[in-house]
């Protein structure tokens, strides 16, 4: 260790130290705004402080690797986590139970999925998992009094151990047959060798349990419309992004620095389950009438998609996934903030029938709405259809025209739903429904800020996404000298 | 300056965004301010661009501005990039100024409409399209352009939407201009595919290393390119929706259909020139579309009774001037006539516009008659401008634009006589239905009252294209007297300059002089058959013969109804047959599959935490197998 590691890990540390002293601030006096106060200015710290580093390839042996793929998902991942913080607060201050604790096992969760994006070694990334898997366990169930919240904790607790055993085991047959866990060294061992021994597939393929099961694609995503139901709505909001992100930052890295990508055995199960992933996500969102578990939906529908530019294995494909990962989550933080927004004190605001006529009682929030349904839809103007855009490229590229082929399917079934949801938002409604109590509007002025940067970010990125480009081709300058 | 180019386009957009907007909050005043200020500030800074690349010298001064790069993702990179040379000089000169002047002229003509606001928006919008489409650096922004000048002409056309009439041409305008529109983009699509961008710079310098003259791609994708431009500039076989389009209100024909949108075909042909000089098959049929064009169109133009719709046919007949230079290669010939026909054209609308609301929306000729005296101002407007319109010599601007496209059409490379002929043919043919509608208009016992004389926004506009068009056309004369080549100078390092015959060269003087007595001799025609001896008129309409004729021409050759017959009724007796939609069928069963697939899968979704787990179970179980593949 030196100490220039620290430096390079300042923004994790950070975060230790914010959790640290949250808790601390808990035992002393709890006071919500405090706490609040604490982690936003701790995620801009950590924010600053990884602009400070310059994109180039920083190893910190043998568990982490600080490199522009990790600042870019590490930043990613920091202002994701603002945005959630930002809208946490007027959603948890309208309800009864402790409002601090909350925050502490946001900030650590938000630690896991760091630690998992800078990993390049087994043991780094078992326990940036677990990190934020266990933070999570907590967040799914922390309004413990409400009617699904329990059994999304519950079902998330099991499942996420399961799979988590199937990795773990994975990882094992693979420490067995290469005898190293770290990535670059599994990478020098796969050139070594012509033909992959039978368990080092089995153990890649355990692997993708456990990957998958985080990505919530098929078959592994059941959880996710129980879960993200159950969660409150903040909490839905990370899980669709910052664990799921992570996790796919991990997997780029662990293909491009082992140099996966040529097996084609390995493609084959990404390819079945890119499609499979589109195919349900969109079919069983349909019908759905309630919002979180349509944007459930959605979401394995979108890593659906985000894996087709994954599987074009190059440069263009890295690019396209990393700024559909930005697009993505600019707009399911939009998505599930607006639902955060909209819920009152009683429950989340996730029935159809919330949102209709929408538009003509809260202009604002319903435009900021349809906006992210559009994006989501890849519609034109948003930064959904650049992202979706890129990712067609990169197919095309790589002439993978079944994928693209589905990709393309699964936009026209997408867009049923989604419009389904902003014809309603539009649709007149006779009486005004008054049901729920008015907040004191300085509360909501943190959600309302974020909502607007996020509706801001999602036009600007759609009409000039050069920039983010730009920024992404930078960072990625200095990972994946393979390609 | 040159910074500022982005601004020609943008402030009518901002116009017609704020009015869009605001539009029905705002007092008139304050939205003609906006309608016209936006354009007429546009127009000034063409102004200064103007003077600012006429002073920069004989080298080809170009202003290449990138407003914004949308994204650039393998090659392919659609950004807002503007393209200022002399061709897009020359139009967005005319789009402005004549633009401006159409504006301001329709503050007193709409005075009166409930849908002001609305108008004013819709002109700004148009305006600003049109602008889009002859700045654009490459052919995806010309398309946009393309597009929103499309749309614009639906919405204006159609604008008084109540009568059912005026949507039903809208719609057709919009139909029809859109299978020129297809082929148009078809042509891009090959375009892209064969040169990876659509940058026209770019093709412009790759065409000639990539194709041999006359090679096949070439020919492909200039007949797709003419599709595009015989669709929007109403020549044949698309014409058929320009008379109809008379429907909007008349500062929006002289804006759209006179000056500028119907153009654009002719910019387009111009501006790919290259391309068409590779494909000299598409060349002789754009002189040929030409010729026959401004023929039939001429003959349409001798049979209406509507002013409009005579001013309308003459449109399509001067467009086919237009086709037939650029199809004999006489480019700076083909632009020059653009402008000077923009200058006369407004001129004329305009006019007839003043008389129309003078009026009270009469637009019958022959309920007008005697208009001289009452309407003293447009009077002279009107002569000068359908005198330019008939090209009288030596004093009017369309002589000289009109004997030049003549000249080449006989002694350019590629001209021919018969394509002279056709030239000369219309020359007359113009002459005649112009003094025509001259004399039914303005001469004979008045048959109806003045209501609304027109004040001096609606004066001050004519007076100003009148002066244009008379002058307008001494700043290109020809070689054997005056030799001024002020504009085809300023064409020349962009346009390839064409080459006489030199066998003809020294009796260019004889050609000019038969084109003068020709059209001398229609205007004296038209004097003895509607002012001099009424009764010989009266006489040819007992034959039945004549009448016939005049029917057939006056429906415009029958067009609509060959349409009619060729594709309307087939398709509408498709569609009856067709009543239940077999095609939607496939549709329908995709949704039904989607919904039952839906069903079957929710089922999997039960909340069940031991169905969950087998799930994983099973598809680690599925993944392991897979993985194991030989």
């Amino acid at each position: 260790m030196r100490l220039s590691d620290l430096y390079f890990l300042m923004p994790l540390l950070i975060l230790v130290g914010a959790a640290t002293l949250n808790m601390l601030v808990v035992a002393v006096k709890r006071n919500h705004k405090v706490i609040f106060g604490i982690t936003i200015v701790a995620h801009l710290v950590a924010v600053f402080t990884l602009l400070q580093l310059n994109g180039s390839s920083y190893q910190i042996p043998p568990f982490f690797v600080m490199d522009g793929w990790g600042i870019f998902n590490l930043g990613l991942i920091l202002l994701t986590s603002l945005f959630v913080t930002l809208l946490s607060y007027a959603y948890f201050e309208q309800r009864e139970e402790r409002k601090e604790e909350y925050y502490l096992l946001l900030i650590l969760a938000t630690l896991g999925a760091c630690v998992l994006v800078i990993s390049q070694h087994f043991m780094a990334l078992f326990l940036g998992l677990e990190i934020l898997s266990v933070a999570l366990y907590s967040l799914i169930a922390y309004l413990r009094t409400r009617e699904r919240s329990d059994e999304a904790g519950i079902k998330y607790l099991i499942l996420a151990a399961l799979s988590s055993a199937f990795l773990l085991f994975g990882m094992a047959l693979v420490y067995a047959v290469t005898g190293t866990m770290s990535f670059p060294e599994i990478g020098v061992y796969l050139q070594s060798v012509s033909e992959l021994p039978l368990l080092l597939l089995t153990g890649f393929g355990l692997m993708i349990v456990g990957i998958g099961f985080k990505l919530g694609i098929v078959p592994f995503h059941m959880w996710a419309p129980d879960v993200y139901e159950g969660a409150p709505a903040p909490v839905t909001a990370f899980i669709a992004t910052v664990s799921k992100g992570g996790m796919m930052g991990l997997l780029i890295r662990f293909f491009s620095q082992a140099d996966a990508y040529r097996y084609a055995n390995l493609m084959l199960i990404f390819t079945i389950i890119a499609i499979a992933s589109m195919l349900a996500g969109n079919l069983l969102a349909l019908r759905q009438k309630n919002i979180k578990r349509l944007l459930a939906y959605s979401s394995i529908a979108h890593l659906g998609y985000i894996l087709v530019a994954f599987l074009a294995g190059n440069r263009l494909g890295v690019e396209a996934v990393s700024f559909y990962l930005v697009a993505y989550f600019i707009t399911s933080l939009g998505a599930f903030g607006v639902v955060a927004l909209l819920s009152d004190t009683e429950r989340d605001a996730d029935q159809l029938e919330d949102y209709r006529g929408l538009f003509w009682r809260r202009p604002a929030t319903a435009a900021v709405f349809t906006a992210m349904l559009l994006s989501l839809a890849g519609i034109p103007l948003t930064a959904g259809f650049v992202g979706k855009f890129y990712i067609l490229a990169s197919g095309v590229n790589t002439q993978q025209w079944l994928l693209v082929l589905m990709l393309v399917l699964n936009s026209v079934i997408g867009l049923y739903y989604y419009i389904k949801v902003i014809a309603a938002m539009f649709a007149q409604t006779k009486s005004v429904q008054e049901r729920r109590k008015v907040l004191h509007p300085a509360l909501s002025f943190a959600s309302g800020g974020a909502m607007a940067i996020l509706g801001l970010l999602l036009i600007w990125i759609g009409v000039y996404p050069t920039s983010l480009v730009q920024l992404i081709r930078g960072l990625l300058a200095t990972f994946m000298t393979t390609f | 300056m040159e910074n500022l180019l982005w601004l020609v386009p943008a402030l009518p957009f901002a116009g017609a965004l704020i009015l869009i907007i605001t539009g029905t909050r705002l007092s008139r005043p304050l939205v003609s301010l906006i309608g016209v200020g936006s354009v007429g500030v546009s127009a000034l800074l063409t102004l200064i661009l103007g003077s600012q690349f006429l002073s920069a010298g004989p080298t080809e001064p170009v202003y290449q501005q990138v407003v914004w790069q949308w994204f650039s993702v393998e090659g392919f990179n659609p950004g807002i990039a503007f393209h200022l040379d002399a061709l897009s000089m020359v139009f967005i000169f005319v789009i402005t100024f004549v633009g401006f002047l159409i504006h301001l002229y329709s503050t007193a003509y709409m005075a009166d409409d409930d849908g002001f606001a609305r108008f004013f928006a819709y002109l700004n919008l148009f305006v600003g399209s049109m602008l889009v489409l002859v700045l654009a650096d490459n052919l995806v922004l010309l398309y946009l352009g393309w597009e929103g000048v499309g749309l614009c002409s639906y919405l204006l056309i159609g604008f008084w939407y109540k009568e059912p009439a005026n949507g039903y041409a809208a719609r057709k305008a919009f139909i029809i201009t859109r299978v020129g529109d297809t082929a148009l983009a078809i042509g891009l699509f090959m375009l892209f595919q064969l040169f990876g961008t659509l940058h026209i710079q770019t093709i412009a310098t790759e065409a000639p290393q990539t194709w041999a003259v006359g090679s096949q791609a070439a020919t492909i994708i200039a007949f797709l390119l003419l599709g595009g431009a015989v669709g929007k500039s109403g020549q044949l076989p698309l014409q058929t929706w320009l008379p109809d389009a008379m429907a909007g209100p008349t500062p929006v024909s002289a804006l759209i259909h006179a000056a500028t949108m119907v153009t654009a075909g002719v910019y387009l042909i111009t501006r790919m020139h290259v391309i068409f000089e590779l494909a000299p098959t598409a060349m002789l049929t754009v002189a040929i579309i030409g010729a026959v064009t401004l023929l039939i169109a001429g003959c349409a133009a001798l049979a209406q009774s509507d002013l409009k719709r005579v001013l309308a046919y003459s449109t399509i007949s001067q467009i086919g001037y237009m086709f037939l230079a650029l199809g004999v290669g006489a480019w700076s010939a083909g632009i020059f006539h653009f402008m000077i026909h923009a200058f006369f054209k407004a001129l004329l609308f305009l006019s007839a516009g003043a008389i129309i609301i003078s009026l009270h929306h009469e637009q019958n000729m022959f309920r007008m008659g005697g208009l001289r005296k009452l309407l003293p101002a447009v009077f002279w407007t009107f002569l000068i401008g359908s005198a330019s319109l008939a090209a009288l010599p030596l004093i009017t601007a369309g002589f000289y634009s009109k004997d030049q496209i003549l000249w080449y059409a006989m002694a350019g490379e590629r001209g021919n006589t018969w394509l002279y002929l056709a030239g000369l043919l219309g020359a007359f043919i113009t002459a005649i239905y112009t003094f025509r509608m001259v004399f039914i208009t303005f001469y004979g016992a008045p048959k109806s009252h003045v209501t609304h004389p027109p004040g001096p926004i609606i004066t001050v506009p004519l007076i100003i294209l009148a002066v244009l068009s008379l002058l307008g056309g001494f700043i290109e004369l020809p070689h054997n007297f005056g030799h001024v080549v002020l504009f085809s100078d300023f064409l020349t390092p962009l346009l390839p300059a064409i080459h006489a015959n030199d066998a003809l060269g020294t009796s260019e003087w004889i050609f000019q002089l038969v084109a003068a007595i020709i059209s001398l001799s229609g205007v004296y025609l038209a004097y003895v058959f509607y002012l001099q001896k009424p009764a010989l008129q009266a006489n040819m309409e007992q034959s039945s013969l004549f009448r016939a004729v005049h029917r057939f021409w006056y429906s415009g050759w029958g067009f609509d109804k060959l349409y009619d017959t060729l594709f309307v009724r087939p398709y509408v007796f498709l569609a009856r047959i067709n009543k239940n939609d077999i095609i939607d069928k496939i549709y329908a069963a995709l949704a039904a599959i989607a919904q039952v697939l839906n069903r079957s899968l929710a089922q999997t979704q039960s909340g069940i935490l031991r169905w969950y787990m087998m799930g994983v179970v099973v598809g680690a179980l599925l993944i392991i197998t897979l993985s194991l593949l030989p």
